[in-house]
C-alpha cells in the first residue's frame, strides 16, 4: 500500500518541476502531468479497494516525526478514498478533454491544473484546521487563475466576481480558525470535535457558526451565489467540470467533516440551507436558457440537496452505512453527470439550450446526453434513484413530513427542466450542422459514461440483492439495444420471442388476478407487436424502449417488494415517456406525460415509504399477515392518487389526451389499451391491502374511489364527443372506460371486481383493435381530423368491419361482449346500492354512443374526399391483430364464461361470490345473462333488418359523389364548414358547461404562477460583484439571528 | 491588548466599507487587503501573552524559563502563511484588474455586470 | 441611496455579531498546553532556538510546503495572466532612464541587499526571520534593479532554474525525512547539533535556504510578470 502522503509528493515535486520539464517538449510535461494524475488515481483506487473489499480500517498519517496534534496529520478511510479516487480520475479525465487547450497555452495552465487537484486531495485528507484553510485557498487560488484560461472579457469579469465572494470567505474561515484555537487550544479537527461542548458559549458558537458559514458559502447556496453562477457559465469546458465536481467535491468533504461541530439542535438549520438553496436553483432553472448557467443552477441544486441530506441523517442518527450510501450516491450522480454535461457542452459550441438540438444528429452522443439527464432525475437504475428510495423511507420512519415534500418538489422541478431540455433537442427542427467530435474530447465522456452504467447495474445487485428478474427489462432493452442496426420486422419478431420467453419465465410465479393481468400486459403486447411490422427501415429506439416497457409492465407482476415495485414502476414510466416522445408533435405532450408520471411515482414512493409493510407487490401481498396498521392513512391516499394519475382519473388527465393522441399511431395503442391498465393493477393491490386490514373509513374511501371512477367516466365521454382529432377522440374515450373499471374495482365486492377485470380484458380488445384500425388509416389518408375523412367504406373495408364490431363491443349494445360488461357494471353497482352513480353511468354509456357513432360516421360513411380517390386498405400488418381481437371478441361474447368463470374464481379468495352458472348462464341476484341467446336473438333481428335493407335497395337512386351545389355561396374554409367538423356542435350548447377546461386552466395557472416565481427571483443576480458580496453578508447575518446567535 | 483586538475587528470594517461601497476595482482590492491585515492583526492579538516576549531562545530566555517567558509561537506561525496566502490572493486579484482594464479600459466594477440572472 | 443605507446597517449588525469576538475572548497570561508543548520538544527534540521557525518548518511543515505552493500558484496565476507571449517584444520603453544617483545607489545596495537576504534565510532557526523574510529582501533587491534601471532583463533561464530546483530539493528534503526517519517533512534525518548555533535543528537551515530562494526567485518572476503588463 502507497503512503497517501506520497500524492502531495507527487504533485509537489513534478510542479515544482515543470518549469524544467516544458523546456524539453510540451509533450513531455503533459505527459508527465497526465502520469502524475494517473498514478494518484491508482493509488486512491487501491486504498478504496481495501475499504471496500477488505477489512482495512481508516490510517492515520503523521508528518514531521510527532504525534498529532503537535504535528498535522491525514486520515486516508472509506469516504477519503472514495473522494480521492473520483477527484483524481475526474481530474486525469479532464486532463486530457483539455489536451489542445494545455497544448497551445503558456506552461502555466498545466501548473495550475495540478494544483487545483492537489488542493482538493489536501482539503479531503488533512485533519488540521488551519491545515485545511492552506489547502483550501491551494485549490481556490489555482481556480480563480484557471478562470482566466482562453481568456476573454466575460472570464475576467466572473472570475473577479468569484475572487472577491470567495476572498471574503476565507476570512471568515481564517476567523474563525483562531478563535476556536483561542478557545480549544488546539487546531486539530478530531481534538476539537471531542471538546464540542464549547459551541454552547456565545463566543464558542460565533467562531464554530463563522467557519462554517465560510465553507457554506464556498458551496455556494442560494441566494448568496451570483458569483459562482457567472462562474459556471463563462469558464472553460474542462475547467469548470473540475469546478462544479472536483471543486465542490473537496469542499463538500471539509464541510462534512467539520458537521460535527455544530449542535444537534442546529443541524435542521443547515438543512434548510441546503433545502432552500435546492429548491430555489431549481426553480430559477426553468427560466434559464443559457446551457451552461442552467448546468450551473442545476449544480448548485444538487450541493443544496447533498447539504440537506448530510445533515439530516446526521440528524436522525442514520446508521453510517446507509448515510454513507445515501449520500455518496447523491454525490456521484451528480458528479459523473454533471462532468459530462459540461464536457459535452464544450463539445457543442453553443449557448441557447435550443441550439443543443444538432445533439439529435449524433445518437451517440444524444444517448448519452439522455442518460446524464435520467442519472440527475433519479430515473431507475442511475445511483439517485437508490439514494431517493432509502433518503424518503428514512424521513417518512422519522416523520419528517415537510422536508419529503421539500425534496420531491425540488426534484421535480429539476426534473421539469431537464426533461425540457431534453425533449426540445429529441423533437428540434432545427437542420444538421457541422459538429467537431475530437477523439480527446469524446473518450472522458464515453468513459464517465460506461462508469455511470457499471456502478447503476452494481447497485441493485450488490446493495439490495436483486436477482435477474427485476432486471429483466433492463436486459431485454439492452438486447434489442444490439440488434437496432436489424431491420423493424425482424425486431418485432425478436421483440416477441422476448416477450413470449419472458411470460414462459414468470408463468410459474403467476397465479389469480396476476394471470389476468399477464394476460393484458403481455399477450396483448404479443398480439399489438404483429402490428409495428408495418414500420419501415430500421427505426431505431423504438423496439428497445418498446421491450423495455413491456417487460417492466411484466415486473410490475411479478415483484416481490415495495422496491422491486417501484423500480418497476419508474422504468416503465421512462420507457413510455421515450415512447410518446418519438411522435412528431409529442415535445410539450411527452414533457406533461412525464412530469405528471414523476409526480405520480413520487407520490407512490413516499406512499411506500409511510407504509409499515415493505412488501407492496401482489406476490408480497401473500407473505404478509394481516395487521390493522400496514398502510397508515396518510400512505393510502398517496398511494392511490399515483395510481389515479396513472390511470388518468379526472383532475390528473390533463396528460393524458396529448401523450395517448401525440403518440405515434401504434404507440398510442398500446399505451390506451395497456399501459393505462397498469394503474389499474396498482389499485388493485391497494384495495386488496385494504381487504387485508380491515381499515377505518375503508368504506368511506372506497365510496369516494367510486365517484372518482363515475365522474371520470362522465368527464372523458362527453369530451370525447367534442374532439375533432380522431386520436383525441379516442384517448378521451379511453379515460372515460378507465374510469368505469375504477367504478367497479371500488365497489369491493366480487360481482363489481369481476365485472371491473372483465372490462379491463375487454378494453384492451376493442380499444386495440379501434386504435390500430385508426392507425391504419391515418397511415394512408396521412391526417388524423375526422372531417377531412369520409366514405373510406369501400377503400378499407377491413378497417371498417374492426371499427364496427369495436364500437358495438365499447357501446355496450347487444350483443358483444360490451354488453355482457354493461350488464354486469349496473348488476354491481344495484347490488351495491349505488343508484345514483349507476345512474351517471348509464347516461355516460350514451354520450358514449354519440362519440363512437361519430367515429364510423365520419370516417367510414359519408362522401369520400376527392383526395382519397386512390387510397388502399390498411397494411396487413395493422389488420391481423384487429382480426385476432375480433376473434377474440366474438368467442367471450358467444361463450362469456370462457372469461367470467376464471375470473370469478380467482376474485373467490377475497369475496364471497354472488353468482352462478348454469350451461352459459350467468345468474346474479338481480337477473341472468345468456352470451348465446343474447347473441342469437340480435343476429336475428340483425338479418330481419339486412334483408329488408337488401330488397328496399332496388329503389335507391345512386348520385354522384360530386353532384352537389354549394347554393350560390362558396365557402370560406371548405373544411370547417364540413357536416363532420364541430359534429355535435349543438350538444356543445347544450353540455358546453361540463367541457369548459377547468382542469387544464388550473394546473396551466400552476405553470404560470411557478414560471413567473422563478422569473422574479431570479432578478437578485443583479450581475454586480459588489451586491453580491452583500448578499453573502446579509445571509451571514440572518442565518447568524435565525440560527439563535447571542 | 484588547484594543488591538477592537483595531483588528475596526480594520475588517473599514476594508469592508471599502469593498462595498467603492466602484473603482483598485479600490475593492484594496479593501479587501485592509480586511486581510486587520483579520492578521487579531491573529497576532490572539497569540499575544501581556508582559511576555518573542518565542526565540536567547540570553535572556533560556531553555529553562522559556515556558514562561514567551509569548504563543502558534499565532505568529499561522500569521506567517496567512500574511503569504493574502499576498498571493491579492497579486491575482490586481492580475485581473489589469487585464480587465486592458480590454475595456474601465475600472468601475458596474461596468461589468452582463452576466446575470 | 437606499443601497448606501443596506450597507451601514449591514456592517452595524455584523459589529453586533461580532461583539462577542472583542468582548468575550478571555485574555490569557499564560501558555496553553499545546504551545508550551511546543517550546519544550523545539528546545529538546529540535535544537530550534526561534520556536516560531520550529513551529513552521518542523510541526507545522505541511502547512509552510502548502504556503511556499500558494505562492507558486499566484507566479503562475500572475504569469498566465499577464506575461507576454514569447515573441511579443515590449515597445522600445519612452521612458527617461533613472538618474545617475539612484543607478549608482542600486548597484551598490543590491549586493549588500541579496546578502542580507541569505542571512536572514541562513539565521532563520536562531533569529527572527526565515525563508519568506529571506526571500522576500532578495525579491526586493531585484525590485530596486527594475525600478533604477529601465532595461533591466531577468535571467529566465537562471530564475526558472533557481525557483524549480530549490521547490524540488524542498520536497525531497521532507521525503528524506520519510525515507529515513519514517515521516515526511521530519527534519531530525541530519544531525541536530547544539542549541544556539548556525548548524543545529537538523535539517531546518537547509529547507528554509530553499524556501528563501524559492520566495526570492518566485516574487521576482511576479515582478517581472506584472512590468510585463505595463506599457
Amino acid at each position: 500500500m502507497v503512503n497517501p502522503i506520497m500524492i502531495f509528493i507527487l504533485f509537489l515535486g513534478t510542479a515544482f518541476l515543470f518549469a524544467l520539464f516544458d523546456k524539453i517538449h510540451r509533450k513531455f510535461s503533459f505527459a508527465i502531468l497526465q502520469l502524475v494524475l494517473l498514478i494518484n488515481t491508482f493509488i486512491a483506487g487501491q486504498w478504496l479497494y481495501k475499504f471496500v473489499f477488505t477489512s482495512q480500517t481508516p490510517v492515520m498519517i503523521f508528518t514531521a516525526g510527532f504525534k498529532p496534534p503537535f504535528s498535522i496529520n491525514l486520515r486516508m478511510g472509506l469516504e477519503e478514498a472514495f473522494i480521492l479516487f473520483a477527484v483524481n480520475f475526474v481530474g486525469l479525465l479532464s486532463a486530457l478533454y483539455l489536451s489542445k487547450s494545455f497544448k497551445h497555452s503558456k506552461v502555466y495552465p498545466l501548473v495550475l491544473y495540478l494544483m487545483m487537484i492537489m488542493g482538493v486531495n489536501g482539503i479531503v485528507m488533512t485533519r488540521d484546521l488551519f491545515n485545511l484553510f492552506v489547502f483550501l485557498e491551494i485549490s481556490s487560488i489555482s481556480t480563480y487563475a484557471l478562470i482566466a484560461l482562453k481568456e476573454n472579457e466575460q472570464r475576467l469579469a466572473s472570475g473577479f466576481k468569484y475572487m472577491i465572494a470567495s476572498g471574503l470567505a476565507s476570512v471568515f474561515f481564517l476567523l474563525g480558525t483562531i478563535f476556536i484555537y483561542h478557545i480549544t487550544g488546539t487546531l486539530n479537527i478530531d481534538q476539537i470535535i471531542t471538546h464540542k461542548s464549547f459551541v454552547i458559549t456565545s463566543l464558542g458558537f460565533l467562531s464554530v457558526f463563522t467557519l462554517m458559514m465560510s465553507l457554506i458559502i464556498e458551496l455556494k447556496p442560494f441566494p448568496a451565489n451570483g458569483w459562482a453562477l457567472d462562474v459556471y457559465q463563462t469558464t472553460t469546458s474542462g475547467v469548470v467540470s473540475i469546478i462544479a465536481v472536483a471543486n465542490s467535491a473537496g469542499v463538500f468533504y471539509a464541510f462534512y467533516k467539520l458537521l460535527p461541530l455544530i449542535p444537534h439542535n442546529q443541524l435542521l438549520f443547515i438543512a434548510g440551507i441546503g433545502i432552500v438553496s435546492f429548491l430555489f436553483s431549481n426553480l430559477i432553472a426553468i427560466k434559464q436558457t443559457d446551457s451552461r448557467r442552467l448546468l450551473g443552477y442545476s449544480s448548485i441544486a444538487q450541493i443544496g440537496l447533498l447539504i440537506t441530506v448530510t445533515a439530516l441523517t446526521r440528524y436522525l442518527h442514520v446508521k453510517s452505512s446507509t448515510s454513507l450510501f445515501i449520500i455518496s450516491s447523491i454525490f456521484l450522480s451528480n458528479f459523473i453527470a454533471k462532468a459530462g454535461l459540461f464536457w459535452i457542452a464544450g463539445i457543442i459550441k453553443k449557448t441557447h439550450i435550443k441550439e443543443w438540438a444538432i445533439l439529435r444528429f449524433k445518437p451517440g452522443l444524444l444517448i448519452i446526453f439522455g442518460v446524464f439527464i435520467f442519472a440527475l432525475v433519479g430515473i431507475p437504475p442511475f445511483p439517485n434513484f437508490w439514494a431517493k428510495w432509502d433518503l424518503i423511507r428514512f424521513l417518512a420512519l422519522s416523520k419528517l413530513h415537510i422536508w419529503i415534500i421539500l425534496i420531491l418538489l425540488g426534484s421535480l422541478l429539476e426534473a421539469f427542466y431537464l426533461f425540457r431540455w431534453f425533449g426540445s433537442i429529441v423533437r428540434s427542427e432545427q437542420n444538421e450542422e457541422q459538429l467537431l467530435q475530437p477523439a480527446y474530447k469524446t473518450v472522458p465522456i464515453i468513459i464517465f459514461f460506461l462508469l455511470l452504467i457499471i456502478i447503476s447495474i452494481g447497485i441493485p445487485i450488490h446493495i439490495y440483492q436483486f436477482d435477474i428478474l427485476p432486471l429483466l427489462p433492463i436486459v431485454g432493452l439492452l438486447i434489442l439495444s444490439i440488434f437496432d442496426f436489424l431491420p423493424s420486422k425482424l425486431k418485432a419478431i425478436i421483440s416477441m420471442i422476448i416477450i413470449a420467453g419472458y411470460t414462459l419465465y414468470i408463468y410459474p410465479v403467476l397465479s389469480g388476478v396476476s394471470l389476468v393481468f399477464a394476460f393484458i400486459f403481455l399477450a396483448g403486447s404479443f398480439i399489438q407487436l404483429i402490428a409495428t411490422m408495418s414500420r419501415k427501415g430500421t427505426d431505431k429506439g423504438f423496439f428497445p424502449l418498446l421491450v423495455g416497457m413491456i417487460l417492466s409492465m411484466g415486473s410490475l407482476l411479478v415483484a416481490r417488494s415495495s422496491l422491486e415495485f417501484f423500480f418497476a414502476w419508474e422504468l416503465m414510466t421512462i420507457t413510455a415517456y421515450m415512447l410518446v416522445l418519438r411522435g412528431r408533435k409529442a415535445e410539450k405532450p411527452a414533457l406533461l406525460f412525464i412530469l405528471f408520471s414523476l409526480a405520480g411515482a413520487y407520490l407512490l414512493l413516499s406512499g411506500l415509504s409511510y407504509a409499515h409493510v415493505i412488501n407492496f407487490s401482489l406476490v408480497g401481498l401473500g407473505t404478509i399477515p394481516i395487521s390493522a396498521h400496514m398502510l397508515p392513512i396518510t400512505a393510502f391516499i398517496l398511494i392511490v392518487v399515483a395510481f389515479l394519475i396513472k390511470v388518468g382519473a379526472v383532475g390528473f388527465h390533463i396528460w393524458l389526451p396529448g401523450s395517448y393522441a401525440e403518440a405515434e399511431d401504434d404507440t398510442t395503442s398500446f399505451m390506451s389499451s395497456i399501459l393505462s391498465k397498469t394503474g389499474i393493477f396498482g389499485m388493485l393491490i391497494l384495495l386488496l391491502f385494504l381487504l387485508k386490514m380491515n381499515m377505518h373509513h375503508s368504506a368511506l374511501f372506497t365510496s369516494m374511489l367510486g365517484w372518482i371512477g363515475i365522474f371520470t367516466v362522465f368527464f372523458g365521454s362527453l369530451m370525447a364527443i367534442f374532439q375533432e382529432d380522431v386520436k383525441y377522440l379516442l384517448a378521451y374515450s379511453s379515460m372515460g372506460q378507465l374510469g368505469y373499471i375504477v367504478l367497479c374495482m371500488a365497489a369491493m365486492s366480487h360481482l363489481g371486481w369481476v365485472s371491473g377485470l372483465y372490462l379491463a380484458v375487454n378494453h384492451l380488445f376493442f380499444k386495440a383493435m379501434i386504435l390500430l384500425a385508426v392507425a391504419g388509416v391515418i397511415s394512408r389518408v396521412g391526417t388524423r381530423n375526422m372531417y377531412e375523412m369520409g366514405g373510406l367504406i369501400k377503400k378499407m373495408p377491413y378497417s371498417f368491419i374492426s371499427v364496427l364490431i369495436g364500437i358495438i363491443a365499447l357501446s355496450g349494445v347487444p350483443p358483444l361482449s360490451g354488453f355482457g360488461a354493461k350488464w354486469l357494471i349496473y348488476t354491481a353497482l344495484l347490488e351495491k346500492g349505488w343508484y345514483f352513480r349507476a345512474g351517471l353511468s348509464f347516461f355516460a354509456s350514451a354520450i358514449a354512443f354519440l362519440y363512437l357513432f361519430r367515429l364510423i360516421h365520419t370516417i367510414f360513411l359519408g362522401q369520400p374526399k376527392p383526395q382519397h380517390q386512390n387510397v388502399k386498405e390498411a397494411s396487413p400488418f395493422f389488420l391481423i391483430p384487429q382480426f385476432l381481437f375480433i376473434f377474440a371478441i366474438m368467442a367471450i361474447s358467444m361463450f362469456p364464461n370462457l372469461i367470467i368463470k376464471p375470473l370469478s374464481t380467482f376474485i373467490n379468495p377475497y369475496f364471497a361470490s354472488t353468482i352462478q352458472w348454469q350451461g352459459n348462464t350467468l345468474y346474479s341476484s338481480l337477473g341472468y345473462w345468456n352470451g348465446n341467446l343474447v347473441m342469437y336473438v340480435t343476429m336475428g333481428v340483425f338479418m330481419l333488418l339486412l334483408i329488408w335493407l337488401i330488397i328496399s335497395i332496388g329503389r335507391v337512386q345512386k348520385v354522384k359523389q360530386f353532384n352537389i351545389v354549394f347554393a350560390a355561396e362558396r365557402p370560406f374554409k371548405p373544411t370547417t364548414t364540413h357536416f363532420a367538423h364541430n359534429f355535435y356542435a349543438h350538444y356543445k350548447r347544450a353540455l358546453g358547461t361540463f367541457v369548459r377546461p377547468v382542469t387544464t386552466g388550473f394546473w396551466n395557472g400552476v405553470g404560470e404562477w411557478i414560471s413567473s416565481a422563478a422569473g422574479s427571483i431570479r432578478q437578485i443576480y443583479s450581475g454586480n460583484g459588489q451586491t453580491y458580496v452583500l448578499y453573502i453578508l446579509l445571509y451571514f447575518i440572518v442565518l447568524y439571528f435565525i440560527m439563535g446567535g447571542k | 491588548m484588547r484594543y488591538t483586538l477592537i483595531l483588528g475587528f475596526i480594520l475588517f470594517m473599514i476594508g469592508l466599507w471599502a469593498m462595498l461601497t467603492r466602484k473603482n476595482l483598485f479600490k475593492i482590492v484594496i479593501g479587501f487587503s485592509i480586511i486581510d491585515t486587520g483579520v492578521h492583526l487579531i491573529i497576532v492579538t490572539i497569540g499575544y501573552l501581556s508582559g511576555k516576549t518573542a518565542p526565540i531562545l536567547d540570553k535572556l530566555v533560556t531553555p529553562a524559563n522559556a515556558v514562561q517567558k514567551v509569548v504563543d509561537p502558534i499565532p505568529s506561525a499561522l500569521v506567517l502563511t496567512a500574511i503569504v496566502i493574502g499576498l498571493a490572493v491579492t497579486a491575482l486579484m490586481l492580475s485581473y484588474v489589469v487585464r480587465l482594464y486592458k480590454r475595456r479600459k474601465s475600472l468601475s466594477i458596474e461596468d461589468y455586470r452582463e452576466l446575470k440572472w | 441611496m437606499i443601497k448606501r443605507l443596506l450597507i451601514i446597517v449591514v456592517i452595524i449588525l455584523l459589529i453586533v455579531i461580532f461583539l462577542p469576538f472583542m468582548k468575550n475572548v478571555i485574555l490569557k497570561d499564560s501558555l496553553n498546553e499545546l504551545s508550551s508543548g511546543y517550546v519544550e520538544k523545539s528546545v529538546s527534540d529540535l535544537k530550534t532556538a526561534n520556536i516560531v521557525t520550529a513551529v513552521v518548518v518542523t510541526f507545522r511543515g505541511l502547512d509552510t510546503l502548502g504556503e511556499v505552493t500558494v505562492l507558486f500558484i499566484a507566479t503562475a496565476g500572475v504569469g498566465l495572466l499577464l506575461k507576454r507571449k514569447k515573441g511579443e517584444k515590449s515597445k522600445k520603453s519612452d521612458k527617461r532612464p533613472a538618474s545617475e544617483i539612484l543607478q549608482t545607489g542600486a548597484s551598490f545596495l543590491f549586493p549588500l541587499t541579496i546578502l542580507f537576504g541569505v542571512y536572514i534565510f541562513l539565521h532563520g532557526h536562531l533569529t527572527p526571520g526565515g525563508g519568506f523574510q529571506g526571500g522576500v529582501i532578495i525579491a526586493s533587491a531585484f525590485l530596486l534593479l527594475l525600478l533604477s534601471n529601465i532595461n533591466f532583463q531577468f535571467n529566465h533561464t537562471v530564475l526558472h532554474w533557481v525557483e524549480s530546483l530549490s521547490g524540488a530539493f524542498y520536497v525531497l528534503l521532507g521525503l528524506l525525512g520519510l525515507i529515513l526517519l519514517g515521516s515526511f517533512l521530519n527534519p531530525k534525518f541530519l544531525p541536530l547539533g547544539t542549541l544556539g548555533t548556525l548548524f543545529s535543528a537538523g535539517a531546518v537551515p537547509l529547507i528554509y535556504s530553499f524556501i528563501g530562494l524559492k520566495v526570492g526567485s518566485e516574487l521576482s518572476n511576479i515582478l517581472d510578470s506584472m512590468r510585463g503588463a505595463e506599457e
